[in-house]
Order: C-alpha cells, then structure tokens, then sequence
C-alpha cells in the first residue's frame, strides 16, 4: 500500500535571496507498477512563484526612487521616459521619471530627475550608493511616445529618448532594452530583485524588457 | 521646488489638504480675471452640452491652480484611470484645451448621441467621432463666449482623440508646460450628468501671453465708463 508520511501541499513562506517567496514542494511523480511503487520529486524543489505579488511605489513626474527591498516601482508614462537602472550582482536599483532632454531649456531646479541628461548620473550614482562596491550597471527605458501625433506639436518624446540614451553612453551604462516611441502610453512595473521591467500597453499588450 | 513658490512675487501659495501648492484666486487680480472669464466660459460650455445630450448637467465652480509642472498629474489623482480624452489648441498655440472623460462615461454618452440601442452595439468609430463633436461644440461655445466678451479673436483647431490612462495623456501637456517654466496656470471645472457618478473635466492651459492679453482686454472693458467709447 502506498503511503505518504509528509504533508504534500503545505505551502510555507520561505525567504529567498532577496524577496519572500512561497515554497511550494511539487506535487510527487507517483510511478505505479505492478512490482514497485516509486516516488520521485521532480527538480527543482524551490522555485519564486510568479504570482507573488510585490509592493508597488508609484514614482511620479520628476521623481526618482532607489530601493534595494523587494518591491516594484511604478510609473506612467506617456511622452516622459522612465529610466530604470538595475545592478544585478547586488539586486538593487531605481528608476526616474523623466520630463525633458535637457537641463538647460527650463530653469534649473533641484529636481535632477526631471531632465535626461541630469537624471543618468543622478540614478547612477543614487544606486551605486545603495549597492556598493562593485556594481554592474545596466539600463532600461520606456515611454517617449507622442500621444497627439495628428497635432503636429513639438515630439519631445523623441527627443527624450535621444537625450537619454546619449547621456547612457557618457556615462558608460548599457542599454539592455528598450520600449520607445509610438502613439500610446505605458506602465511600467519594474522589478527589483529580478531587474525585469515589465510593459504594460491600455490595450493590454504587455512587454517584458 | 516649494521654496520657488513661496517667493513668487505675486502669489500666495498655502498648502492644503492634499498636500498641494495652490493659490487661493483673490490673492491675484489676474487669477481673479480669469477665472471670472472661465466662469463665463464654462457655463455657455455647460449649457451647450446639456442641450446635446437633453440632460441637466451640473458644474463645479471652476478653479484656476498654480502648480509645479510636475504635480499636475499627481494634482488630478486620477493615474492608472481609463480615460478618453480630447485634444483642441488654439490655431495660434497659445492655449491647450482637453475635455476629459472616464472611458465608460465617454461610452455612455456616445451612446446617447448616436442613439445605439446599448452600449455594447457601439461602433468605435462612431463612438470616436461622437466624442470628438461632443468636445468640439463645449470647446467651441466656450472659446465663443469669452472671444465675445473680451474680443480676442480664438480659432480652435480640429479635435484629436486619445483612449488611455489619464496620467499618459496629461503627460504631454504638463511637458509643454514645464517648458516654458517651472510653474503652471490651470484652469479646470468639473461637469456631471444629472444623477451619473462620472464627471468629465475640462482642463485649460493658456500661455502667459494669452493670460496678459486677456487679463489686459478685461481691464479695459471695467475701466471704460459706461456711455464713452
């Protein structure tokens, strides 16, 4: 007779690395012969489940956010370009809500955010704080797009994006992916502990950088 | 950010309960003119949309906010809503007008005006087209009524749709505004449907040109005695 002396689904917190996921042990491979009865675990036993739900921090216009704790910072983005930069040997990073290319076309304010070409040395810089030494930086970006384009105004989307990435390049960052331009908005959830941004479209299209 | 404001020669700025900078309107003639101006503006606007959709319609009281460009959207509190939105600028660029609707309020509506017998057998298109006319007789009426009263000439353009969130959308008016300065003028009245929960706003952003032309045309009209030219 075949008998299990363990609880199979008594699903426990357990923390993981970085965040607190939820151990689940798989349900057993029970082999059923006429001879022998095995019961083998499929591998791997720890696995984060993907409907962990995370805190979300909603980083508004001209801000920007560092956290090294598991949450997701948040942004909506329409013409503006949410930065985020993650260091993936230390599982931290930020992300900035970016309003304009450069510094100079409005008064300057202490609000590094705001401008692209302030906002990549100010993020960098916030999250190698925050990691510490021996940070691999890499980036990703999103928005710029132009929500009126039959208007015929300014694209300044276009021109966020172009700032941004020139202002990467100064600063030696990588650019690991990127979701720019068109005529519709975004969300962007990122991801701390994964760096995973993920692009969520009004239709409902969603994107994963 | 804050401390800009506070030193702002002419406006007064408090903090309020939301956390906001805004500026009480008295403190400022000029707020004063042209809110007084919106006010006008608003009613014709609120009357025209009420004989379009054969509805009473109710106004708020109409508010001109000063606030830093980049906590517009924060102001309005609305981030990840559905939202449709119209679009219409002055010919000349000197003014931003959207009329913003909840997305399922904009469905309603637009149902009502193409007379589609639910919501569900809505075409899009007709839906698109609706709400585009819609905004264009309440823009229209209101840029009338205070073109009349202060005679500025106001030529609006075609209207242009957009269905996203409402933080996406205004995105693209705050970053014009953040442009030219630090701080941005907004004026803005909420309507509601007799009985309905929605309400739609019309937001307004004019230049500080068309502020001073406006505000510099009123002045005249108080000033000249009556009987004299």
């Amino acid at each position: 007779m075949l008998t299990i002396l363990f609880p199979l689904h008594a699903a426990k917190p357990v923390k993981i690395a970085h965040g607190t996921g939820v151990y689940e042990p798989r349900k057993p491979i029970i082999h059923l012969n006429m001879t022998s009865q095995v019961v083998t675990f499929p591998r791997p036993a720890v696995e984060i489940q993907a409907n962990v739900t995370l805190e979300e921090v909603r980083v508004n216009m001209a801000e920007m956010k560092v956290e090294s704790k598991p949450v997701e910072l948040v942004a909506s983005v329409g013409s503006c370009v949410a930065l985020c930069i993650h260091d993936s040997k230390n599982k931290c990073g930020g992300m900035a809500h970016v309003m304009l290319p450069k510094s100079s076309i409005a008064m300057q304010e202490p609000l590094p955010a705001k401008f692209a070409d302030t906002a990549v040395p100010a993020l960098a810089k916030a999250v190698r704080a925050v990691s510490g030494s021996g940070a691999s930086l890499y980036a990703k970006i999103a928005g710029g797009a132009n929500m009126f384009p039959n208007m015929n105004t300014l694209n300044i989307g276009a021109k966020n994006i172009e700032a941004i990435k020139a202002a990467l390049a100064a600063n030696k960052i990588t650019l690991m992916g990127e979701d720019v331009g068109g005529s519709h908005g975004r969300r962007i959830t990122f991801n701390i502990t994964t760096g995973v941004a993920t692009v969520r479209r009004f239709n409902g299209a969603t994107t994963k950088l | 950010m804050n401390k800009q404001i506070e030193n702002a020669p002419t406006v007064t700025c408090e903090k309020n309960a939301t956390g906001f900078y805004t500026c009480a309107a008295d403190e400022r003639v000029d707020v004063g003119i042209l809110l007084e101006l919106g006010s006008i503006g608003s009613g014709h606007a609120a009357t025209s949309l009420s004989e379009i959709l054969q509805q009473q319609v109710l106004i708020d009281i109409p508010r001109i906010n000063v606030l830093p460009t980049h906590q517009i959207a924060e102001f309005y509190g609305r981030h990840d809503a559905p939202t449709t939105a119209v679009y219409i600028r002055l010919t000349d660029s000197q003014c931003d007008m959207l009329l913003v609707f909840e997305a399922a309020e904009a469905k309603r509506i637009a149902a009502m005006m193409t007379m589609a017998p639910s919501i569900g057998e809505l075409d899009p298109a007709m839906e698109k087209s609706a709400i585009q006319e819609l905004a264009n007789i309440v823009i229209g009426s209101f840029l009338t009524a205070i073109s009349d009263f202060t005679g500025v000439p106001m030529l609006p353009t075609t209207p242009e749709l957009a269905e996203d969130t409402f933080d996406t959308i205004i995105d693209s008016f705050v970053i014009k505004q953040a442009m030219a300065s630090n701080e941005a003028l907004v004026f803005d009245t909420h309507f509601r449907r007799d009985g309905e929960e929605a309400s739609s706003i019309l937001m307004i952003f004019p230049s500080p040109q068309l502020q001073e032309l406006l505000v510099q045309k009123s002045k005249e009209l108080i000033e000249t005695p009556t009987g004299t030219e």
